[in-house]
């Protein structure tokens, strides 16, 4: 992008005679430096606040470099073969599992309230608008929410189950090597499914309703009747937000640092949870660095395959 | 959304039901899922409040009691007569509001401008800032953490405000050039044929038109300010902190947590939030499916 760029108004004047051509350079000249004017506060801060600091953060997986004292000093791909070697695989698989749990799960509840929801329903606007409440509570509420429900001792699901004749004794289901992740995904998919909804039911609503008359006229089901006639109007809308949910849950910080703190026994740890403790706890940069490189790459392979797989579906 | 195509459709749909009678008069299915996944979404919101006023006795008591016998407001009377709580509400309030508008200013010149200008980079720049949102911000925070301690910037507004205007631009930037490119290029053909500057358009007749989608990008960016955790918890210390990292801090500890006030603070953070969503429900929704459905 160079100030030599040409800007042209979106719609050109169809009187575009050789007479007016002084005027129209000069209004040229002034809107392509408006126009970069309006771009300029917005710019200077991706610059300075998202593009310098990953550029410099990335690099710093070649240096070992400490919060604690200046200076760097290059020490190669140390840093990586010590990420690669630190547990990396089953870091990568805990978060796998974590995103794809916090991916499905909130994806087919979203779903679940967007058909009901869909249905003619009475108040069907002020229910949307309340099914809306989970997604507005900020992480930290909901982590702690979620942490008094999964209470040891006094907790509300122990306490229904147990009503429920399910378990015999209260479970520490946070502290659980077994049951953490599981909780975890709950508590996030409870937050994150209102969003997904709404997206759905937005997609629903261009579902023509003739469609499904002249289905159901031909004898199908309602089962068949999603899948022939609901589920391809709505999704690309669907794949857009199973992407996005993955790349923001790929990276989930909150809810798993206030919960369990990537415990018990490190069963919870993420990729994002064991960047930050590298650079805040063990204040060691080179290596949350080098946890930031691999993470990209894994996130490209990704967002890579997801393209090439949507491409394909459009040939189609 | 769904009112034009039922009133389109209207008449052929009545003449279908009339013919079918399949159509049941109460929808039973529809009800019975929402009410189940209404318990999943409004049990716990249920637990928070009445969690929030129920005395400490009936709580720590064994086996839970779902319906409380007595009633409290002491927890929310001990939140909102503690000085440091109403000093993290303070500056939640003033980074949150200052974010917001600092937010819809910078983003609208800048949706304005990618949407009603052509220039070469255009596009680049609007991937470049999609894109920025799919970035880990532990990773940002890394270097981010390194800058603002050697500017001496740590613990100020100055590091949370700039922070969370600059991640709130991607979805605002987004929705704001949605709305601008539904607006017709005559109105500002129109206005410059009148002899009114470029600024002068934007300012008078472009945003004034565009109020909605300024609201809901405003609203955008108040919740990224006041709903964040990671940042103002590693760049601010317990002067500068906003409510979410400093209630983490505060109650949960080695020592047991005091649910019930943990409860009634939680509520004190979720209640700016959901009054101005009650206020701004439509603006909201619309703000959020506006990409989506049309892309």
């Amino acid at each position: 992008m160079t100030m030599t760029n040409k800007v042209r108004p979106q719609r050109r004047d169809a009187s575009g005679s050789t007479a007016h051509e002084p005027q129209r350079s000069a209004r040229r000249i002034s809107d392509l430096r408006f126009a970069w004017l309006l771009i300029l506060p917005g710019v200077a801060m991706l610059l300075a606040v998202v593009l310098y600091p990953l550029v410099r953060s990335l690099s710093s997986a070649f240096f070992s470099e400490s919060l604690l004292y200046p200076g760097r000093e290059f020490v190669g791909l140390a840093n990586i073969q010590a990420a690669l070697g630190d547990d990396f695989l089953r870091l990568l698989w805990q978060t796998g599992i974590f995103t794809v749990g916090a991916t499905v799960l909130p994806f087919v509840v979203g779903l679940g309230v967007a058909l009901a929801l869909n249905a003619r329903l009475p108040g069907r606007s002020i229910l949307r608008g309340a099914f809306l409440f989970p997604w507005l509570l900020p992480a930290v509420v909901v982590s702690f929410l979620w942490m008094w429900i999964f209470d040891a001792s006094y907790g509300a699901l122990n306490g229904l189950l147990e009503q429920l004749s399910l378990i015999d004794e209260p479970r520490a289901w946070l502290f659980d090597t077994a049951t953490a992740r599981g909780a975890l995904i709950v508590a996030k998919s409870w937050n994150a499914f209102p969003w997904i909804m709404v997206m759905l039911l937005a997609a629903l609503q261009t579902v023509p309703e003739d469609l499904h008359e002249a289905a159901s006229l031909d004898g199908a089901g309602k089962v068949r009747r999603f899948w022939t006639v609901t589920w391809p109007h709505i999704s690309g809308v669907a794949g857009i937000i199973i992407l996005l949910e993955f790349i923001w849950n790929f990276q989930h910080f909150d809810l798993i640092f206030v919960m369990t703190g990537g415990g018990p026994a490190q069963t919870t740890q993420t990729l994002a949870t064991a960047l930050y403790d590298s650079a805040f706890r063990s204040y060691d940069l080179g290596q949350a660095g080098a946890i930031g490189i691999l993470w990209m790459i894994v996130l490209l392979i990704l967002v890579v395959v997801y393209v090439r797989f949507s491409e394909r579906k459009e040939a189609n | 959304m769904a009112v034009g195509t039922e009133t389109q459709l209207a008449p052929r749909r009545q003449a279908v039901a009339r013919t079918h009678t399949r159509r049941r008069r109460f929808p039973l299915g529809p009800w019975a899922a929402v009410v189940g996944f209404g318990l999943f979404a409004f049990a716990p919101v249920y637990w928070l409040l009445i969690t929030s006023i129920t005395p400490d006795s009936l709580v720590y008591r064994y086996p839970v009691t779902f319906f409380p016998e007595s009633v409290t407001f002491d927890n929310y009377r001990s939140v909102f007569t503690d000085p440091e709580i109403f000093g993290w509400l303070a500056n939640s309030v003033i980074v949150s509001v200052i974010t917001a508008v600092l937010s819809v200013v910078t983003s609208m010149y800048m949706g304005y401008s990618i949407s009603k200008f052509r220039y070469r980079g255009r596009r680049t720049l609007l991937y470049f800032v999609l894109s920025s949102q799919m970035l880990p911000s532990a990773l940002l925070l890394v270097t981010l953490y390194g800058v603002f301690s050697t500017f001496g910037l740590l613990n100020t507004y100055f590091v949370l405000i700039i922070s969370f205007t600059t991640f709130t631009l991607p979805l605002c930037v987004w929705m704001l050039k949605g709305f601008f490119d539904n607006l017709p290029d005559d109105i500002i053909e129109a206005s410059k044929i009148d002899g009114a500057s470029n600024w002068r358009t934007l300012h008078a007749i472009v945003l004034p038109l565009a109020a909605p989608g300024l609201v809901a990008s405003g609203l955008f960016a108040f919740m990224r300010g006041w709903n964040d955790f990671i940042f103002a918890l590693t760049l601010t210390g317990p002067e500068r902190q906003t409510l979410p990292p400093a209630l983490v801090n505060r109650y949960i500890g080695e020592a047991a947590t005091d649910w019930p006030e943990l409860m009634a603070a939680s509520v004190l953070v979720a209640l700016p939030v959901a009054v101005a969503f009650v206020a701004l429900q439509r603006h909201l929704v619309g703000g959020i499916t506006a990409g989506a459905v049309k892309g």
